[in-house]
């Protein structure tokens, strides 16, 4: 394996990683753990460009240097760790998220579903949530004292993502992890907070990240 | 066959094991920063590989200005047409070079179009809103910064220290598409590599710098602009959404995050990993600690100006 690298092996690496793009990409919906939906299409291409120029070039001759057998490295990491969407882990080591913008639309009298952000936003400039129940849906961050209902938010990819995270009061906390949807009333305080009136087991949702 | 063995083995043998939160994390960090940047590598690989496969050489010497001096400022703003990042970039100056461009020229292309492109001002704008002189400072940083490295270069710079990329020429076997996919296949094998590296690195560090320290430091004047300036260069965050990182470092200074702006598409781990696949180590260590010093003093000079 330390020798330069032959132009089969050339080849075979550019149709291993191709594959794998396209594994995680067109096939599964595995890319939202890693990007935003809208990179799906470039993925795509990128994967399908990858797999033609490896058919396409399996009987060049020129050699390449070593470094190019770390193009491995992803399609291992995908294919072993199947690395996840950032969770609790993450959360409790990263950044809190600037509040975001408040959204001043007012809210109905039935349980109305917010992203984490826009609750944020609506608890730190205040008042548009008095008294009106909503729904979060995020992972359970579990903390010394009490837990968080938690989601991260990205502009881009994994790497720049932030914490969004509501403390959850009047209910025991659920497994580190789970997907809950966690309903009630907001509750003023130091921090951003929910009343629970109901906390609900969910499926991890299609998109687990709140985009920018 | 010994990759898909192993890949096969490794599936059933090893993945029920790799199951520690922190390496996922890490895992998860490394895997978006290769899946994130390779469209744009290989979408940068195909636009060079088709600038020195279709276009003839006479293009350029007519579309720039002969002298290296003027054709500098030219090819900096011509930067601002092409939507991407620093990813992309770097293999369209190696292919630019390749076709004749003059290297000053091709390098300040290559240090303003990751930073000035639509794309990332637009960015800026929405992670700045009610800010525009943060947008207009970091457009006016940005294009100085690269016309000066590449002046500087022009006037300083050596053949030595930057072999004009190497190119399968147009004869080989299969003509202009022939040579198209040889020049794919070259770039991909020689940057691809690298940039596994800087995500490798920039994972690493994402992971384990406690984030605790930047805000210990954030209150200090000169020191808060010098530690966001390498934090850009550690984090190697994509240029195209480095402005909602920064903005969201509310603690510091309105010329910190500047720096981090200006230094990011310019100098960063991957981007130096790739630079060393394209255009070697002996460029790499004159040009970036060159980019890296005029980023900070610019960022300095447009933070006291502009904000």
């Amino acid at each position: 394996m330390g020798a330069a690298v032959s132009g089969r092996s050339q080849a075979s690496l550019l149709l291993v990683l191709g594959a794998t793009v396209l594994a995680v990409s067109a096939f599964s919906g595995m890319y939202a753990n890693y990007v935003r939906p809208g990179f799906r299409p470039a993925l795509v291409a990128a994967g399908a460009v990858l797999v033609l120029v490896a058919v396409l070039s399996f009987r060049r001759e020129q050699r390449a240097p070593r470094v190019a057998w770390l193009l491995a490295v992803p399609v291992f990491a995908i294919v072993l760790v199947a690395p996840p969407a950032l969770g609790s882990y993450a959360a409790r080591r990263g950044d809190a998220a600037p509040p975001p913008a408040a959204d001043h639309r007012a809210l109905g009298a039935g349980v109305t579903d917010l992203t984490l952000g826009d609750f944020i936003g609506r608890a730190t400039a205040g008042g548009s949530l008095a008294g009106r129940r909503v729904g979060l849906t995020g992972f359970v961050v579990r903390a010394r004292e009490g837990w968080y209902v938690a989601r991260m938010r990205m502009a881009c990819c994994a790497a720049d993502a932030f914490v969004l995270e509501v403390a959850v009061e009047g209910a025991s906390a659920p497994p580190e992890d789970t997907w809950v949807r966690v309903t009630g009333t907001w509750a003023p305080g130091r921090q951003p907070a929910i009343r629970a009136s109901e906390v609900r087991p969910v499926e991890r949702p299609e998109e687990p990240y709140e985009l920018l | 066959m010994v990759l898909a063995g192993l890949l096969v083995v490794g599936r059933f043998v090893l993945a029920p094991h790799l199951t520690d939160p922190a390496l996922r994390t890490w895992a998860t960090v490394f895997v978006a920063v290769c899946v994130q940047a390779l469209p744009f590598l290989v979408f940068g690989v195909m636009l060079s590989a088709a600038i020195t496969a279709f276009v003839p050489p006479s293009f350029w010497t007519r579309a720039l200005p002969r002298r290296p001096y003027a054709a500098v400022p030219v090819a900096g703003v011509a930067g601002a047409v092409m939507p991407g990042c620093e990813c992309a970039s770097v293999p369209v100056a190696a292919g630019l070079m390749a076709r004749g461009v003059a290297p000053p020229a091709a390098l300040a292309f290559l240090l303003a179009s990751p930073a000035i492109n639509p794309v990332v001002l637009v960015a800026t704008a929405v992670a700045f809103p009610g800010e525009p002189s943060m947008v207009v400072a970091r457009f006016c940083a940005s294009l100085a910064v690269a016309v000066l490295a590449g002046w500087i270069w022009a006037r300083f710079g050596s053949t030595r220290w930057l072999p004009v990329p190497r190119r399968p020429a147009g004869h080989g076997q299969g003509g202009r598409w022939g040579s198209f996919v040889d020049s794919m296949c070259h770039d991909l094998m020689h940057a691809g590599g690298f940039l596994v590296v800087g995500a490798l690195a920039a994972a690493t560090l994402n992971v384990v710098i406690p984030r605790e320290w930047l805000t210990a430091v954030a209150g200090i004047p000169v020191v808060s602009v010098l530690v966001l300036a390498l934090l850009a260069v550690l984090l190697s965050i994509c240029s195209e959404a480095d402005a909602f990182v920064a903005a969201s470092l509310t603690a510091f200074s309105p010329t910190a995050k500047l720096a981090f702006l200006v230094v990011g598409p310019m100098v960063d781990l991957k981007l130096i990993a790739l630079q060393t696949g394209t255009f070697g180590g002996a460029f790499v260590r004159r040009f970036v600690p060159l980019t890296l010093v005029l980023a900070i003093g610019v960022s300095f000079a447009a933070g006291w100006a502009l904000l």
